[in-house]
C-alpha cells in the first residue's frame, strides 16, 4: 500500500496500519501524470511587496515549491488544469485554477485572524479553526511594533484575559501576568514555556526574538502542561528559520524619556507655614525658623531660594532609550537557520545622579536540518534553538516605606539643600557649620540614596539551548525527542561609603558586597504523534510523551565585608579590596539553589468530523520532588468539545453575513507544585538567625539547632478547575471577528503558609490550605478592511474578572498582611478573607469630616460611635456595626486592587507606505492605596501641594482632616482616606511609519521603513498619583495597587528604522 | 503488542521515577538524623537560648521591659508617636497583638526545649553524665524560665510539655506552676555542683536554677496566696525550707558573690569611658564587666547583628537603645549617656522617696542620671520626648566613649568588643536576669533574716538594721532598680494597685512643656484590679485558636486601649 524508498522500515511498530484515506491529511503516493506544464509568476502582498517563502502545493498532488526572496517561483504541475494553494502564514490562503495559463502572478490579502493559521498548543500545533480551548495569539510583529525593550510590556494590550501590570517603572523591572484572576496568593506566574522547554525566563528575550506568543487561558489547553499549568501557560516561540533567499532585517530606535507627571511638593515658604500649623494646631508655639536654620531662613526670605525640590533634583531629563536588532535569515528545504543579535538600553527617569541603568545584549541561533527525506515528507529532522542573554542593571530603592527613593523625595524636607558650598553633599557636618538646628535626624535624601541605594549592578547570564530530534518513519506519525539545557548565573555588586547625613543616618565603616550564582536545570522530553482518518471525515490527531526535568543544580556565593582600602570609590570596591575579618561587619554565605526534578506523561488526544464537530481529551501525570512519596503524583485531565454551526446545512442561508461560527466548551484541571522544597519533612535548620553568644567574647556566635518547620506529610498539589464556554466567529465577509469566552477558575488547596498557633512552636508548614474562585468573561472584537490602498483594523478587547476566596484552612479564614505598610504604627491593610477578593483593602470607613463640636454631639446623642478624642477637623470614622463605638470590629473592606475590568484597543491604519497605528489599554473598578507621607515616622517630612485641601476650619474641607502630629488616630486608623478609585485608560503607543521603498524603489532594500513613535502618550484617570498601573504590593505577589511613592513609567518619544534586504 | 509495549514503557518509566523524584537538602537535616551527637546536642541547647535573642528584637513588647515602664518607678516616655511605651505604662494596650512576637519567642524555645528532652535519649558519645545532665538541666531550667515569665507576664497561659502541636486552652495558673516547678527542681538535681567559673558564661547552672525557683516560690506563694509551691509528676510540693536551703546552697557553693563596688557593675564605668568621665575617675571605679561573679544568670549579646538580613536585631541589647536619651541629646553634651528613644524615664518620686529614707546612699546615683547636675547641657522635649522626668536610669542605657582619635562612638563596646558603631546595633552588655544581690535579698525575705540584708546595706556603706518587710521592700527598690522586678515584687506584695497610682499627679514634661502625669483608662488603679496586673494575649492567636484560648480579664474592650495624650 505504502511505496517506501527508504530504509527506516523496522521503526515502523505498529502491526496494523489503519487504513488511510486520500484526503488533505494524507498524500498518497500517486503514478506520475504523463503531461507536465511548468507554472511561474511572483507572489506579492497587497503592497505590492514580494513575498518569500509562500508555498505553492498543486492541490491533490505532492507537488510544491516555494516563493524565492524576490518572491518568484516556478513549478511543474501534472495538467494544464490544476488548481495551486497559495498559503503563507498571516495571509489568505488562495486556490487559484492555472486554467492553461504558464504564468499566474497572485497577490495574497495579509489577515489578522486567519482561522487557517496554526496556533501553538503545547507539544505541537493546531489549526485555529479547530482549537476548542481558549487560548490567544500575539505574532512576533505586533510585539515588536510597538518598540518596547520587554516582550511582556508589549503583550499588555492585545491579550484580553491576562493582566500585565509593571511591578515598578524602573528599568529593567518585571511585570506582575495574572492569567484569569489571581489564583492563589503563593507563585501565581504562568508557566512559561519557550521552544517547547517549559520554565523559561521570557525576560530574557528581546521582542525582536518573537515569532509568536500563545497564551493558554482555559484549564483545557494547559492541562498539557499539568503540574505547573494552574495559573495558565505562556508559549513562546522564537523566530525560526525560512527557506529562501538570505535575507537580512535591522530593527532600530532611539527614544527620550521623560516623566508624565510629577507630584507638586510644597516649597519652602509654604512647608514653613504648614508645620507651624501643625504645631498651632497641637498647641505648641510656632517654630522660630531664624534660629533654627539661619542661613536658610535668610535666603527664603530674601526670595533667593525657594527650598529644595527633591524629585526636581533627581530627575534625569531625556532620559536615553534604544534597541537595535539585526537578524538573519534563510535556507533551503535541507537547512534553514535565524541568527540574531539584539541589544537594547534603558535609562532611568528618576534617580540621578545614579540613575538606574539597563542594558541586555542577545544572542540567537536557531536551526533545522533534514538528514533524510522521501518524496513526500521528512523523515529525519534535527533542530537546535539556542538563545544567549546578557543584562545588567543598577536600580534604586523601590520598595517599601524604609527603602523607597521616590517616597524619599516625595518626603524629604525642602529646607535642606542638596549640596554645600564646596559643591559636596549637605551632610551633617553642614548642618552643624550653618547651624541648621530643626532636627537633628534630618538627612540630605538625595545623598542617603547615593549612598545606601545607589551604588550596586547586577549581572545576569542566560543561557538556554535545545536541540530536537524529529523521525517520521511513516507519514504523519512523528517521534520526537527534545532536549533542553538551561543555564543562568548572575552576580551582583554595591558599595556603601562612609558618611555621615545627619545624627542618626551615618555609616561609621563602608561595605563591600558580593554575590555570585550559578547552575543549570535540563529537561528530556519525547513524544509521539499520530494523525489519521477513519471512515468518512473522522480525522484523529494524538500525541503521547514523557518527559523528566531536573532543576537546581546550582549554588550562590556571598560575601559582604567593610574597610576598602579605597574608600569612597565605586570602581574599587571589590572583597579584594577590602581588609580584615570581623563579626561585626563580616557576612559570608554559600549554599546550593535546592535541587528538584519533576517526571511526566502526557497524552492528547484531537478529533474533529468534518472539521464541524470536534473534541479533544488531555491526561497528564506529574510526579513531583516537592512533596513526600505518597504524594507525588497528581493526574490532570481535561476535555472539551467544539460545533462549528456554519458548517451546518441549515446555516447555509446566513452564510453572507456569518461566515464563521465555533461554539466550545471545555472543563480541566491543572496543578501547582510551586513550594519550596521538603516541606513534608521535619527539617533542622542551622541558621545565623538562631545562634546565640556564650562567654565573654562578643564576637562568637555559636551555630543554633532548630526545628523550621512544622512537618506537613500530606502537602500535594494545588489544583486549579476550569469551565469555559466560548465561541470564535467572523462576520461581514470574514471582516469583522468576534470571540467570546466565559469561565468559572476554581483554585483549591493552595500551597500556602497558612498561619498556625504560636504556641505550637515553629513556622508554619505550606498546606494546602485555601480556594478561591475567579469568574468572568471576555470578549474580542477585531475589524479589518482594505479599501484599494488603504486598510485598517480595528480590534478591541475586554475582560470582566470576579475574585472572591472561598475557603483559608485556620479558625479565622484569614490570612493576614503586614503592618506597617503605609507609616510605621500602622495595623495590616490588606487581607486574604473568606468572601473577598484576595488582598482587599481593609480598614475603616469614612463620612467625611467633622466641621464643628455641635457635629460631633450630635453624633453623640445620636448613639452614632465617635472616637473619644474627636474634635472639630477630625475624620468621621463610620461605626459600621453600629455599637456605638468606633473599635477594630468597624473595619470593613475599603477597596479592591483587582480591577474588574481591563481592556486593550489596537487601530491600525495603512495607506500605501503610510502606516499608523495607536494601542491602548484600561483597567477600570479597582482601587489603589495611595499614602506618599508616612505621617508617623517623621512628623517633618515634606507634603504634596494636596496638603492645601485640608480642613483648617469649619468647611473648609470635608476630605483631608486637619493637621496634626502623625501618631493622630486621623492618619494612624488606616482608612478610606487613603484609597482612590484607580481606572484609567492610557494611550500606550502611538507609531506613525512610512516605507521609503515606495518612495525611491530602487533602493537596495526591500523595506526601509521609518517611524516615529509616542508612547504612553496620555492616561485618562480621575487617580491623583503618579502613574494608575501599580503593581507593587509590598514585597507580596498577591497584593498589588499600594503606591508609596512608585517609580513612574515614562512617556517616550522615539524614532526608528527598519530594513530589510 | 502495542499495549505491551505502552506497559512496558510506562512500568519502566515509573519505577525510576521513584528514584528520579527522590531529593536530598544539604544545608539542613531533619528529625530522622538529628541530635545524634554531642556536637548536635549543644546545637540544639543553643537553639533554644537563642529565643532570648529573637524576643528582644522586639524589645518593647518583651516581659522585661513591661515590667519596666509599668512599675511605678518609671513612665512610658518616648516620642508622642510612642504609644507602646505610654501604653505599657498606663497599663493599657495600643494594638490587638501587642505581644505577638514575644509570646510567639517563648513558645518557640519552649518547643525547643521540648524537642530537646524528648530526644536526649537518641544521643550518644556523651564525654560523662555530667556533661548530659548540665544540658538536660539547661534545657529544664530554660522551659521554666520561660513559663514563669508567660505566667508572670500573662497569668494563665496553654501548657505544651511535649513536642506536638496541639490547640490548647489556658492551663490553670496552678497546673504551670508545678511544671515550672517540676522542672526546676531537675534542673537542680541534674545539674553538677561546680563552682559557676567552670560553666561559660550564658549557660544556665545549677545555682541559677535554684535562684530561680526561689524567684518562683516567691511570686506564686506571694501573688496567689499560697505557702507552698505544687510539683508536676506528682513530686509533692516544694515547702518554704527548701527553697531556703537551696539559696543557702547557692549562697555557699556556687562561687558567686557581691563585687566590690556597687556601680562597678554597670558599664558607665568602663575603661573606654572613664578615661573622659570625671565621676568614674574620681571615685576610681572599674567595670567588672559582663559574667562577673555576681551574675548568676543574663541573656548575651554579640557584635554580628543586622536587621534581619543575615543576624537578628536582639543579638544586640535592643533594651539599652529604647533606654537611651532621645535624639538631640546623646550627644557630646550628655555625655557618656547615649541616644535612644527616650522610653522609660525615671519617676522622680523614686529619686525622692529614696533621697529622703537613704541619703547617703550612693546607689541612688549610681543607678539615677539627673540631667540637671549629671551632664553638661540637656534639652528637654528633644524630638518630642513624652513623659518626661529629668531623670533616667544608668543601668541599662547607652554608653559611649572616645576612641584613640578623640571621635565619640556610639558604645564604649565599639572598643572593647568591636561592635559595629551604630547607635542602634552596638551594645553588647548582658542583660542580668538573676543577680546574686538578688538571691542575698530573697534568702532575707523567705528567713525573715537580716544577715544577707546587711550583706547587701554594708557594700555600699549603710548601716545594718533589723529584718522587717518594710525594710526588705525597701531594700530591693533600691538595690534591684530598673532590673526587672519591681513590677512583680508590687504585684506578689499586693502593693501593685496603690503603688501605681501613686505615678498620678507626678510632674512631667510632654514635648518640653510642664504637666502632671494623669491617669488613663479610669486610672492604674482601676486599670489594675481590672487586669490583676496581667497583659493581654495576642489577640490573633486567640482567634487563630478558634476561641479555645479566651483573653484575658481586663482587655479586649475599647476602654482598654490607650487613646494617647
Amino acid at each position: 500500500m505504502f511505496a517506501l524508498r527508504w530504509a527506516v522500515a523496522p521503526l515502523i511498530v505498529f502491526a496494523n496500519t489503519p487504513n488511510l484515506h486520500a484526503g488533505n491529511l494524507v498524500t498518497t503516493h500517486k503514478q506520475a501524470a504523463p503531461v507536465q506544464q511548468t507554472i511561474s509568476g511572483m507572489v506579492t502582498n497587497s503592497s505590492g511587496e514580494a513575498l518569500p517563502g509562500v508555498s505553492i502545493q498543486e492541490s491533490g498532488t505532492s507537488r510544491g515549491t516555494t516563493t524565492d526572496n524576490n518572491g518568484r517561483y516556478s513549478l511543474q504541475v501534472s495538467s494544464p488544469n490544476a488548481t495551486l494553494v497559495f498559503s503563507y502564514i498571516g495571509y489568505e490562503s488562495q486556490n487559484v485554477s492555472t486554467a492553461g495559463k504558464s504564468t499566474l502572478n497572485i497577490t495574497l490579502a495579509d489577515v489578522m485572524n486567519n482561522l487557517d493559521e496554526l496556533v501553538v498548543i503545547g507539544y505541537g500545533t493546531q489549526k485555529k479553526k479547530l482549537t476548542t480551548g481558549a487560548s490567544v495569539q500575539v505574532k512576533g510583529e505586533d510585539i515588536q511594533k510597538l518598540s518596547t525593550s520587554s516582550v511582556l510590556g508589549a503583550l499588555q494590550s492585545q491579550s484580553p484575559g491576562v493582566q500585565i501590570v509593571q511591578g515598578s517603572g524602573m528599568p529593567g523591572e518585571g511585570f506582575k501576568v495574572t492569567v484569569r484572576g489571581l489564583g492563589t496568593i503563593g507563585d501565581s506566574s504562568p508557566l512559561y514555556v519557550i521552544d517547547g522547554i517549559p520554565g523559561g525566563d521570557i525576560n530574557t528575550l528581546n521582542p525582536s526574538d518573537i515569532e509568536s506568543v500563545d497564551i493558554l487561558k482555559d484549564a483545557a489547553s494547559a492541562a498539557i502542561y499539568g503540574s505547573r499549568a494552574a495559573n495558565g501557560v505562556v508559549l513562546v516561540t522564537t523566530k525560526q528559520g525560512k527557506e529562501g533567499k538570505l535575507a537580512f532585517n535591522y530593527d532600530g530606535y532611539v527614544g527620550w524619556q521623560n516623566p508624565y507627571k510629577i507630584p507638586s511638593l510644597l516649597n519652602a515658604k509654604e512647608y514653613m507655614s504648614i508645620m507651624n500649623e501643625v504645631r498651632f494646631n497641637e498647641g505648641q508655639a510656632p517654630y522660630d525658623w531664624a534660629s533654627l536654620i539661619p542661613k536658610q531662613y535668610e535666603q527664603i526670605m530674601d526670595g533667593s531660594w525657594n527650598g529644595t525640590n527633591w524629585l526636581k533634583e533627581i530627575r534625569n531629563e531625556n532620559a536615553l532609550t534604544q534597541n537595535h536588532a539585526i537578524n538573519l535569515n534563510g535556507g533551503n528545504e535541507q537547512s534553514k537557520f535565524t541568527m540574531g543579535y539584539s541589544f537594547s538600553n534603558q535609562d532611568g527617569i528618576l534617580g540621578k545622579p545614579v540613575q538606574p541603568v539597563f542594558t541586555r545584549h542577545n544572542f540567537r541561533m536557531n536551526s533545522e536540518h533534514v538528514l533524510l527525506k522521501n518524496d513526500n515528507f521528512n523523515v529525519i529532522t534535527l533542530g537546535e534553538n539556542l538563545t544567549y542573554s546578557f543584562s545588567k542593571k543598577s536600580g534604586i530603592g523601590i520598595g517599601n516605606i524604609f527603602w523607597n527613593d521616590i517616597h524619599n523625595m516625595l518626603v524629604g524636607n525642602p529646607l535642606l539643600p542638596v549640596y554645600n558650598e564646596n559643591g559636596g553633599f549637605y551632610d551633617q557636618a553642614s548642618k552643624v557649620a550653618d547651624g541648621w538646628a530643626l532636627d537633628g535626624a534630618t538627612a540630605n535624601p538625595l545623598a542617603d540614596m547615593v549612598y545606601r541605594r545607589g551604588q550596586n549592578i547586577s549581572n545576569n547570564y542566560a543561557l538556554f539551548a535545545n536541540a530536537s530530534l524529529e523521525i517520521q518513519p511513516i507519514q504523519n506519525l512523528k517521534f520526537r525527542s527534545t532536549f533542553g539545557y538551561k543555564m543562568n548565573a548572575s552576580s551582583y555588586r554595591q558599595y556603601t561609603p562612609i558618611f555621615t547625613l545627619s545624627t542618626t543616618s551615618s555609616n561609621p565603616e563602608d561595605d563591600v558586597q558580593q554575590n555570585q550564582g550559578s547552575g543549570h536545570s535540563l529537561t528530556f522530553q519525547n513524544t509521539l504523534s499520530y494523525l489519521w482518518q477513519l471512515g468518512e471525515g473522522h480525522h484523529f490527531d494524538a500525541v503521547v510523551g514523557q518527559s523528566i526535568e531536573k532543576w537546581g543544580m546550582g549554588s550562590d556565593l556571598s560575601v559582604t565585608n567593610s574597610n576598602s582600602i579605597f574608600p569612597g570609590s565605586w570602581d574599587n570596591a571589590w572583597i579584594t579590596n577590602t581588609k580584615g575579618v570581623s563579626g561585626a561587619t563580616t557576612t559570608l554565605s554559600g549554599a546550593p539553589w535546592g535541587e528538584g526534578s519533576l517526571a511526566s506523561f502526557f497524552g492528547r488526544l484531537n478529533y474533529n468530523y468534518n472539521e464541524t464537530y470536534m473534541a479533544t481529551l488531555i491526561l497528564r501525570a506529574d510526579g513531583s520532588s516537592n512533596f513526600g512519596k505518597n504524594h507525588r503524583w497528581g493526574y490532570f485531565p481535561s476535555v472539551a468539545a467544539g460545533w462549528v454551526v456554519t458548517n451546518e446545512s441549515f446555516m447555509q442561508d446566513s452564510k453572507d453575513w456569518l461566515n464563521f461560527f465555533k461554539l466550545r466548551a471545555s472543563w480541566g484541571q491543572n496543578g501547582n507544585q510551586n513550594i519550596a522544597g521538603w516541606q513534608y519533612l521535619a527539617t533542622v535548620a542551622f541558621d545565623t538567625h538562631n545562634g546565640y553568644y556564650f562567654g565573654n567574647n562578643k564576637g562568637d556566635l555559636q551555630t543554633g539547632g532548630y526545628p523550621d518547620i512544622l512537618p506537613n506529610p500530606d502537602i500535594t498539589w494545588e489544583t486549579s478547575e476550569q469551565l469555559n464556554i466560548g465561541f470564535d466567529s467572523r462576520f461581514a465577509g470574514d471582516r469583522l471577528g468576534v470571540t467570546f469566552d466565559w469561565y468559572r477558575k476554581t483554585t483549591k488547596d493552595w500551597l500556602v503558609a497558612a498561619p498556625t498557633l504560636a504556641i505550637y512552636g515553629t513556622s508554619a508548614p505550606f498546606i494546602n490550605g485555601g480556594d478561591v474562585e475567579n469568574k468572568g468573561i471576555e470578549l474580542g472584537l477585531t475589524w479589518n478592511e482594505t479599501i484599494n490602498d488603504f486598510r485598517y483594523g480595528i480590534s478591541l478587547n475586554g475582560a470582566y474578572n470576579k475574585n472572591k476566596v472561598l475557603r483559608i484552612a485556620n479558625a479565622e479564614g484569614i490570612i493576614h498582611g503586614e503592618e506597617n505598610v503605609l507609616s510605621q504604627g500602622t495595623t495590616e491593610m490588606y487581607r486574604a478573607q473568606v468572601d473577598y477578593p484576595i488582598g482587599y483593602f481593609y480598614g475603616y470607613q469614612t463620612a467625611g469630616i467633622f466641621q464643628n463640636t455641635q457635629q460631633i454631639e450630635e453624633y453623640r446623642n445620636q448613639g452614632r460611635g465617635v472616637l473619644p478624642t474627636a474634635q472639630p477637623g477630625d475624620v468621621i470614622f463610620v461605626d459600621t456595626n453600629h455599637d456605638g463605638a468606633i473599635t477594630s470590629d468597624d473595619k470593613k473592606m475599603i477597596g479592591n486592587p483587582h480591577p474588574d475590568f481591563t481592556g486593550g484597543l489596537n487601530l491600525n491604519f495603512g495607506y500605501k507606505g503610510f502606516d499608523l497605528s495607536v494601542t491602548a489599554t484600561g483597567a477600570f473598578g479597582h482601587q489603589i492605596a495611595k499614602s506618599y507621607r508616612s505621617f508617623a515616622d517623621s512628623p517633618l517630612q515634606n507634603y504634596t501641594t494636596e496638603v492645601f485641601e485640608r480642613w483648617y476650619g469649619e468647611g473648609t474641607s470635608n476630605k483631608y482632616p486637619r493637621l496634626t502630629m502623625g501618631s493622630h488616630t486621623n492618619s494612624q486608623y488606616i482608612s478610606d482616606i487613603y484609597i482612590e478609585n484607580g481606572d484609567f485608560v492610557k494611550i500606550q503607543n502611538i507609531t506613525f511609519g512610512y516605507d521609503l521603498k515606495s518612495w525611491f524603489p530602487k533602493m537596495p532594500f526591500s523595506q526601509a521603513r521609518l517611524y516615529f513613535t509616542a508612547q504612553n502618550v496620555y492616561t485618562f484617570t480621575g487617580y491623583s498619583g503618579m502613574d494608575p498601573e501599580i503593581g507593587y504590593g509590598y514585597d507580596q505577589s498577591w497584593v498589588s495597587g499600594i503606591d508609596l511613592g512608585f517609580y513612574p513609567s515614562p512617556r517616550t518619544y522615539l524614532i526608528g528604522l527598519n530594513l530589510k534586504f | 503488542m502495542k499495549r505491551i509495549l505502552y506497559i512496558t514503557v510506562l512500568a519502566l518509566g515509573f519505577t525510576s521515577c521513584e528514584k528520579f523524584l527522590d531529593s536530598e537538602d544539604y544545608t539542613k537535616k531533619n528529625t530522622g538524623n538529628f541530635p545524634a551527637t554531642v556536637a548536635d546536642a549543644n546545637q540544639m541547647i543553643t537553639g533554644i537560648y537563642s529565643t532570648f535573642s529573637a524576643a528582644i528584637s522586639n524589645p518593647q513588647n518583651t516581659h522585661f521591659y513591661a515590667s519596666e515602664l509599668a512599675s511605678d518607678d518609671r513612665f512610658g516616655g518616648g516620642g508622642e508617636n510612642d504609644k507602646d511605651m505610654q501604653g505599657l505604662d498606663h497599663l493599657m494596650n495600643t494594638k490587638p497583638s501587642r505581644f505577638e512576637t514575644y509570646w510567639t519567642a517563648r513558645y518557640q524555645g519552649i518547643y525547643r526545649a521540648n524537642i530537646a528532652l524528648a530526644n536526649f535519649d537518641n544521643i550518644t558519645g556523651w564525654d560523662s553524665e555530667a556533661q548530659k545532665n548540665q544540658l538536660r538541666g539547661e534545657a529544664h531550667f530554660l522551659r521554666a524560665l520561660f513559663y514563669f515569665e508567660l505566667s508572670q507576664l500573662f497569668g494563665e497561659v496553654p501548657l505544651i510539655i511535649d513536642p506536638v502541636a496541639e490547640n490548647l486552652p489556658k492551663a490553670p495558673a496552678d497546673e504551670t506552676y508545678a511544671q515550672i516547678a517540676y522542672d526546676l527542681q531537675e534542673a537542680v538535681n541534674l545539674m553538677p555542683a561546680v563552682p559557676y567559673t567552670s560553666t561559660t558564661s550564658g549557660h544556665a547552672t545549677k545555682w541559677a536554677a535554684e535562684a530561680l525557683a526561689a524567684r518562683v516560690f516567691l511570686f506564686y506563694t506571694g501573688y496567689y496566696n499560697k505557702t507552698s509551691l505544687p510539683v508536676a509528676n506528682s513530686g509533692g510540693t516544694i515547702a518554704k525550707d527548701q527553697a531556703v536551703s537551696w539559696l543557702e546552697d547557692c549562697i555557699s557553693n556556687s562561687g558567686h558573690d557581691l563585687v566590690s563596688d556597687f556601680r562597678n557593675l554597670w558599664p558607665y564605668t568602663n575603661e573606654y569611658t572613664a578615661a573622659d568621665y570625671d565621676y568614674v575617675k574620681s571615685n576610681k571605679l572599674k567595670w567588672e564587666g559582663d559574667g562577673n561573679k555576681e551574675t548568676v544568670f543574663a541573656v548575651k549579646f554579640g557584635t554580628s547583628v543586622d536587621w534581619g538580613d543575615n543576624y537578628q536585631l536582639g543579638y544586640s541589647n535592643q533594651y539599652l537603645l529604647h533606654f537611651g536619651l532621645r535624639s538631640n541629646n546623646g550627644g557630646e553634651d550628655t555625655f557618656p549617656f547615649g541616644g535612644g528613644w527616650g522610653a522609660g524615664p525615671v519617676n522622680s518620686k523614686l529619686w525622692n522617696d529614696w533621697r529622703q529614707a537613704e541619703p547617703t546612699d550612693i546607689r541612688r546615683t549610681g543607678s539615677i542620671l539627673n540631667v540637671e547636675t549629671d551632664v553638661e547641657n540637656y534639652i528637654y522635649g528633644a524630638d518630642s520626648q513624652m513623659e518626661e522626668t529629668g531623670f533616667w536610669q544608668k543601668k541599662y542605657i547607652p554608653i559611649r566613649a572616645y576612641n584613640s582619635e578623640g571621635t565619640l562612638v556610639n558604645s564604649y563596646a565599639v572598643l572593647s568588643d568591636g561592635a559595629s558603631d551604630d547607635m542602634q546595633i552596638s551594645h553588647t552588655q548582658d542583660l542580668i536576669l538573676i543577680r546574686f544581690a538578688d538571691v542575698l535579698l530573697m534568702h532575707a525575705e523567705l528567713k525573715e533574716d537580716a544577715t544577707n540584708l546587711n550583706r547587701v546595706r554594708a557594700r555600699v556603706n549603710l548601716p545594718a538594721i533589723s529584718y522587717s518587710l518594710e525594710a526588705l521592700k525597701k531594700e530591693r527598690r533600691w538595690e534591684l532598680a530598673f532590673e526587672g522586678l519591681r513590677y512583680f515584687d508590687l504585684m506578689r506584695w499586693g502593693d501593685a494597685a496603690s503603688a501605681l497610682a501613686a505615678q498620678e499627679g507626678v510632674d512631667i514634661k510632654n514635648k518640653g512643656i510642664d504637666t502632671k502625669m494623669k491617669a488613663f483608662g479610669g486610672g492604674y488603679k482601676a486599670r489594675y484590679e481590672a487586669t490583676g496586673g496581667f497583659w493581654p494575649l495576642p489577640e490573633s492567636q486567640i482567634q487563630l485558636s478558634e476561641g479555645v484560648m479566651t483573653q484575658n480579664a481586663g482587655w479586649g474592650t475599647t476602654n482598654a486601649e490607650f487613646p494617647g495624650w
